[in-house]
């Protein structure tokens, strides 16, 4: 092959790649962004690493369901109930130290509605982040704590942090598809979103390290009993209000982005379980206008489910 | 490999087990950077403002010639959106026998931009392009790279294409002027569903000779990455040359260390 040949080559191929992308109707940004780089990152992870690994089952929970739910097409009961959800049980009994991979864990979950991983990716971080700051020697929690909102916020992928109609959310036409279906799996993932709101309020209040692991302890204990007997009569996700109320009466918008996240949760999920979206690209499609209409904070001015007045209706 | 190369390879090691900090987040294994441990790439950059130190030994123990020993500093930054820069800056052993773009001491300046990630249609793309500042021993020239980098999955499989062009700024003697490789890898999560730690990489790859007259540098390397921490990935490869000149690798191996903040 002659020099000049192969720089022309490679020059073709650069040039078709370009040209294919901006011709793709499915071109996305993948848009990774960093953590917000503090002195108290992973202090969860370093100090108390019982409740750390408990969210690193978490990521793998939310993954595994999301390609199960893809692959079997919603409905083999088994498939999702049985096998999936003992994977998942099965990888937060091994304690992990580290954060799953969660590409590895849905791949093709990933390459569907990546948009709206990475929504929830960035929501992940900002649970993250207030975790470490509660649990760390910072002496200024309450700045570093809007600092870490405020970096959230500057992202584009970030999830409103007003206070959206949560019940208007759970009537669209395949609402509620999920939980009807698969009970003991949608009671694991509302078990998951108890665990991580309730330990704030018990966090915040202890005074040092000893006290806040002997205070995530019963609700752990708790949260290891819903794993093992899913609490099956819950009829709606636990909300960060209910379970931290100090938590979220002093930081409302946090509270809400929490809550907001875990109901995009269960919409997608009932996305994913639901025939009345037959096909992946119906699911994708429908995935993206209710992240893009509903939940995403650049949707502001116009998002018809923001609760105007401050009431909560739960 | 002789004793004193041993000795300082151990001397690198130690020194990069000194510079671990404690653990974190970051530079995941599972994010595939050249060299790290073997000569291959994804497509997907660095996340935006992350910051990655990265370093490892390389031997090269050739068919003719002293085995080469080198040592690759890197500092990668997730400058932009979907794009990271390399500051990098081999050193290497026996640096006056050295032919082709890279030479010892030469600064290097690398931009890798990811256009998209993968969908279900659509594979992930990305650039790179690279610059060789003739900063190091009997270096002439600004060299510079442009690659073109393709990821796709099949599952938990991962497919990946590089394929690039290196035009040197002051040829000398019998090097090329220009020189092309092509590698194809694919990569694999070790473990699932208990563990998400390791990554196994595979490749074969073609590149032209240095020098004017030569065949094709044709080999496959393997390698491993290993999440130690959230914050830090080790690795480590092996690979060999099967084609090319009478000087080609017998057996190439890598270790490194990637640290993120």
């Amino acid at each position: 092959m002659s020099d000049t040949w192969a720089s022309r080559a490679t020059f073709l191929l650069i040039a078709a790649m370009t040209l294919t992308l901006v011709a793709c109707s499915q071109f996305e940004p993948r848009d990774k962004r960093f953590y917000y780089r503090a002195l108290w990152n992973f202090s969860l992870r370093e100090d108390l690493a019982e409740l750390d690994s408990e969210f690193n089952g978490v990521d793998f929970g939310h993954s595994n369901l999301y390609e199960n739910l893809l692959l079997t097409g919603g409905t083999d009961i088994p498939a999702i109930e049985d096998r999936a959800r003992k994977e998942t049980l099965a990888f937060i009994a091994t304690r992990p130290r580290i954060n799953p991979n969660e590409e590895a864990i849905a791949p093709t979950y990933m390459k569907l509605a990546w948009r709206a991983q990475n929504t929830f990716d960035e929501a992940h971080a900002l649970h993250r982040a207030t975790y470490d700051i509660v649990v760390s020697d910072e002496l200024d929690k309450d700045r570093a704590i809007r600092n870490v909102l405020a970096y959230y916020q500057e992202s584009a992928y970030a999830i409103t942090a007003k206070r959206l109609d949560h019940h208007r959310l759970d009537q669209f036409p395949y609402s509620k598809t999920f939980r009807t279906r698969f009970p003991l799996f949608n009671a694991t993932i509302w078990s998951y979103h108890y665990l991580q709101v309730a330990v704030y309020d018990p966090l915040q209040a202890a005074p040092d390290l000893a006290a806040k692991t002997r205070a995530v302890r019963p609700i752990l204990t708790t949260y290891r009993g819903y794993l093992a007997q899913p609490p099956v009569a819950w009829t709606f996700m636990p909300l960060t209000a209910e379970l931290s109320p100090a938590f979220a009466a002093r930081y409302p918008e946090i509270a809400n982005i929490f809550d907001n996240l875990h109901m995009l949760h269960d919409n997608i999920s009932d996305i994913l379980a639901s025939e009345q979206l037959p096909t992946w690209d119906a699911k994708r499609t429908e995935i993206y206008r209710v992240l893009n209409a509903y939940y995403l904070a650049s949707a502001d001015a116009t998002n018809p489910m923001i609760v105007k007045d401050q009431e909560h209706h739960h | 490999m002789n004793q004193p190369i041993l000795r300082l390879v151990l001397r690198f090691v130690v020194l990069m087990l000194g510079l671990w900090p404690l653990p974190g987040f970051a530079l995941d294994h599972d994010n595939l950077d050249p060299n790290r441990p073997i000569g291959m790439e994804d497509a997907y950059a660095i996340p935006k403002g992350e910051i990655g130190m990265e370093g490892g030994v390389r031997f090269n123990d050739r068919r003719e010639g002293r085995t080469r020993v080198t040592f690759q500093p890197q500092i990668i930054y997730g400058a932009f959106d979907n794009a990271q820069i390399e500051i990098q800056g081999d050193l290497m052993t026996e640096p006056n026998t050295l032919v082709g773009a890279t030479k010892s001491g030469d600064l290097h300046l690398g931009l890798l931009y990811n256009f998209n990630t993968e969908t279900l249609q659509l594979p992930a793309f990305a650039i790179r392009v690279e610059t060789d500042l003739s900063t190091g021993v009997n270096s002439k020239g600004v060299d510079t790279q442009m690659t073109g980098i393709l990821t796709r999955s099949f599952g938990r499989l991962r497919a990946h294409l590089n394929a690039g062009y290196t035009i040197l700024g002051s040829p000398q003697g019998q090097e090329r002027p220009g020189a092309y490789r092509a590698v194809a890898a694919v990569s694999y999560p070790l473990g699932y569903p208990d563990s998400f730690r390791d990554t196994l990489i595979a490749s074969v790859y073609t590149r032209q000779s240095d020098q004017r007259g030569q065949r094709n540098n044709t080999g496959c390397e393997i390698g491993l990455r290993h999440q130690l921490t959230s914050r830090v990935v080790l690795d480590a490869g092996l690979g060999t040359e099967f084609y090319g000149p009478t000087d080609r690798a017998a057996l190439l191996g890598t270790v490194g260390v990637s640290v993120g903040f």
